[in-house]
């Protein structure tokens, strides 16, 4: 994909963005900087698949912030706040993102030159005090009581209410950008698949499409239906271990238990394919790194037998009348809060948004083959469960199709041992929660001098603090498993 | 509903009547050595390519020493695929864990698993069943595949072992991830609420080493420097009989 370096006032991004993003099909895809010294604004046009970036030089580390008037921008305004001491002006909220109290006052990890003087109190964290009678506050976690990971969740109450959610994350920031801007390329993804392992495969891709394109290499054909293939079992192995967890949540037993065990049978696809059940190093920059030729046949065989012993088990649960009056109305997120909160993946279609990365930048096999985009319009959870349900149907034949048209050939091409200096690469990815991106940028002797992630968490984190908006307490366990979110993925 | 039950009763046991099972043969799992032919420092792919420093190659010449610490260990492979001599292979074994980290440390000199594993002194007082209490700290593939231990294939409450809602009821302590510094006092507050006799068992490479994590600034290092750690289930993720069999270990 080629992408145009614009620069651009930093000042003047708010009216462009305004009228950008009214026009349809156009996106914002991420803010951020490479070192400090700038402003970098990811733009995505989905209706042409062409990607814009923006580049506004900043003399001063102060700016006006897009959010009042952009309200998506908010939670990247304050990761880049944490991460380079970029300070947005006039932000209604604006609080620390990723770095805690432990980290020291000014401490910028992505910032060349530490230049920037730290407001007082930068890293203590206020939660948004809701005042009124009879309001309380319920603080959970970074600890929570299952088996999920770290964050805090601070609701304000009215009896069993709930009136607002502030979502609290960082806990699992582990600094992987700054790792792998100082690494070299040929071990960066063994660090990328583990950002957020349950999308490793997706993770992978965007890192090979990324490094890829930086140097215009095409991948031999095979290559492209086997990171595909890949892809979908991902999709598949957690849509249903989310239904699952949604199945557990209203109490069915029955169905959670069933789709547990439907879900081993999913990474048993996994290790055919790659010899690892979470398709860890499978994918790599040039190709995949082993042809499975020799279990394509059983992968058929398997994949067809889940679709069978599946559909039962889904249709059940969805059409239970119990399941329907827990789920239906419940965590609404309007279509036109989808729209400017920029939800992206199941939540985002859901609530009506015509986005899915496969169709809007087909990469790969996608231009040839993919599957319908599932749309539903009343985003409640359980127009999340139906996306996910029929998703599922769809990837499931369209394994069974990459496995019919598996072309022969090579499974892999050569890299270059350097990366082309001065180079941008855009790698996107449908994941199995939405809109991945990683951008890279090389310096002069083609080394990654910046890695830039964006999780379709990062989007979708908001969404589900306004579908917890006016639902009983009881139900935010069902609101939380239908967005399914990543917390390492956002913190990485 | 009754169409429901005809499906499962239809499908019967899932859960494995076997315990521990060896991994298939498509599964790579994690590395072992292979008898001495390692030409050592003059070759030393191995070391190279080992995303997290996992190898070292201790005296050169021919029948080197060459150390594989799978505490450091991703399971990537790479080892395997690169070793002209065939020294690495990948090892089928799901009962890898160890409850002495320098017995991670395979040797061409010693080349399995050291027979330290077995506690040594009085015998555990979790010897029926453990309630556990899981931290996670990391990217969530060690949680899964916690998960997927409790689920009706591995059943692991049919060997007593139980996951609880909060450190007060539990005995052992489950730490996932590499403990970057934002989850240091969070770990160490639940540690203490846990009441006495209580274990520490590191669930994944990240836990035991940091992993690809370890040595940056948000000193994602694993729990070794601040908890006790009395059992150690390497992988990335750790297969969940691998788990299982890791716990099992502070039962004995």
């Amino acid at each position: 994909m080629n992408i145009d370096i614009i620069p651009i006032e930093a000042e003047l991004r708010q009216d462009a963005l305004l009228s950008w993003l009214n026009q349809p099909g156009k996106r914002l895809g991420l803010i951020t900087s490479n070192d400090g010294g700038q402003i970098v604004t990811l733009l995505l046009d989905t209706a042409d698949s062409a990607a814009t970036i923006w580049e506004s030089q900043m003399s001063d580390c102060k700016y006006s912030s897009l959010t009042p008037r952009i309200t998506q921008a908010h939670w990247m305004e304050r990761t880049m706040w944490d991460m380079f001491g970029l300070e947005p002006t006039h932000h209604p909220r604006l609080k620390h993102n990723l770095l805690h109290e432990p980290y020291e006052e000014k401490f910028y990890p992505l910032r060349k030159e530490n230049d920037v003087v730290a407001r007082s109190g930068h890293r203590q964290y206020h939660s948004l005090k809701v005042k009124g009678d009879g309001i309380y506050e319920i603080p959970v976690g970074p600890i929570h009581a299952g088996i999920i990971e770290p964050g805090h969740f601070h609701f304000s109450c009215v009896g069993e209410i709930i009136f607002n959610l502030e979502i609290r994350l960082g806990y699992v920031h582990r600094g992987i950008e700054k790792k792998l801007s100082e690494m070299n390329w040929q071990k960066q993804r063994f660090l990328v698949e583990a950002a957020a392992s349950d999308s490793a495969a997706a993770y992978a891709l965007a890192h090979a499409v990324a490094l890829e394109s930086c140097i215009d290499l095409v991948v031999p054909e095979k290559a492209q239906h086997l990171r595909s293939l890949a892809l979908e079992i991902e999709r598949v192995a957690m849509h249903i271990g989310d239904l699952a967890g949604l199945a557990a949540d209203v109490g069915f037993l029955a169905i959670s238990s069933s789709l547990g065990r439907l879900r081993g049978a999913s990474l048993g696809l996994a290790d055919l394919v790659s010899g690892n059940r979470f398709l860890k190093g499978f994918i790599c920059p040039g190709g995949v790194i082993q042809d499975p030729d020799g279990n394509l046949s059983k992968l058929k065989a398997k994949a067809k037998n889940l679709q069978k012993e599946l559909e039962p088990v889904v249709r059940y649960f969805l059409t239970n009348q119990v399941v329907l009056d827990r789920m239906e109305n419940i965590g609404k997120v309007s279509e036109r809060l989808a729209k400017d909160f920029g939800l992206v993946g199941v939540a985002g279609r859901a609530s009506n948004q015509m986005y899915d990365v496969r169709h809007h930048f087909s990469a790969g096999v996608y231009p040839l083959l993919k599957p319908a985009i599932v749309l539903e319009k009343e985003g409640d959870v359980f127009c999340r469960a139906k996306v996910r349900a029929n998703e599922l149907v769809d990837s499931l034949a369209f394994i069974d199709m990459l496995l019919e048209t598996m072309p022969c050939g090579s499974h892999s091409t050569n890299m270059p041992d350097a990366l082309r200096a001065n180079a941008v690469g855009l790698g996107i990815v449908e994941a199995h929660r939405g809109e991945l991106i990683h951008l890279v940028f090389t310096d002069e002797q083609g080394n990654c001098k910046r890695y830039a992630i964006k999780d379709p968490s990062v989007n979708n984190w908001t969404g589900l603090a306004i579908a917890a908006r006016n639902n009983l307490v009881s139900d935010f366990p069902l609101c939380n498993k239908s967005f399914s979110l990543s917390y390492s993925g956002h913190d990485l | 509903m009754l169409r429901l039950l005809g499906y499962l009763l239809m499908n019967g046991v899932a859960t494995s009547k076997d315990y521990c099972p060896s991994l298939g043969d498509e599964a790579i799992g994690l590395p072992k050595l292979a008898s001495n032919n390692c030409i050592g420092s003059e070759c030393s792919k191995c070391s190279d390519i080992c995303p997290t420093e996992a190898i070292s190659v201790l005296d050169g010449g021919p029948n080197a020493n060459l150390e594989l610490d799978l505490g450091k260990c991703i399971g990537c492979a790479m080892c395997i695929r690169i070793c002209p001599e065939k020294t690495f292979s990948s090892n089928a074994s799901t009962e890898t864990a160890a409850v002495n980290r320098k017995s991670l440390v395979l040797s061409t000199k010693a080349l399995d698993i050291q027979a330290v594993n077995d506690i040594e002194g009085a015998r555990s007082p979790f010897a029926r069943s453990v309630a556990c209490r899981v931290v996670s700290t990391g990217c969530s593939a060690c949680d899964l595949e916690l998960s997927a231990a409790s689920n009706s294939i591995f059943d692991m409450e049919r060997f007593g072992i139980q996951i609880v809602a909060s450190p007060r009821f539990a005995d052992v302590l489950l730490v996932t991830g590499p403990v970057p510094k934002a989850m240091h006092a969070a770990l160490k507050s639940c540690y203490d609420a846990m009441a006495e006799p209580k274990r520490v068992v590191a669930v994944g490479t990240c836990a035991i080493s940091g992993g690809l994590h370890g040595s940056g600034y948000a000193e994602a290092n694993g729990i070794s420097d601040l908890l006790p750690v009395d059992v150690y289930i390497p992988g990335c993720p750790p297969h969940p009989w691998s788990i299982i069999d890791g716990i099992r270990k502070v039962m004995r």
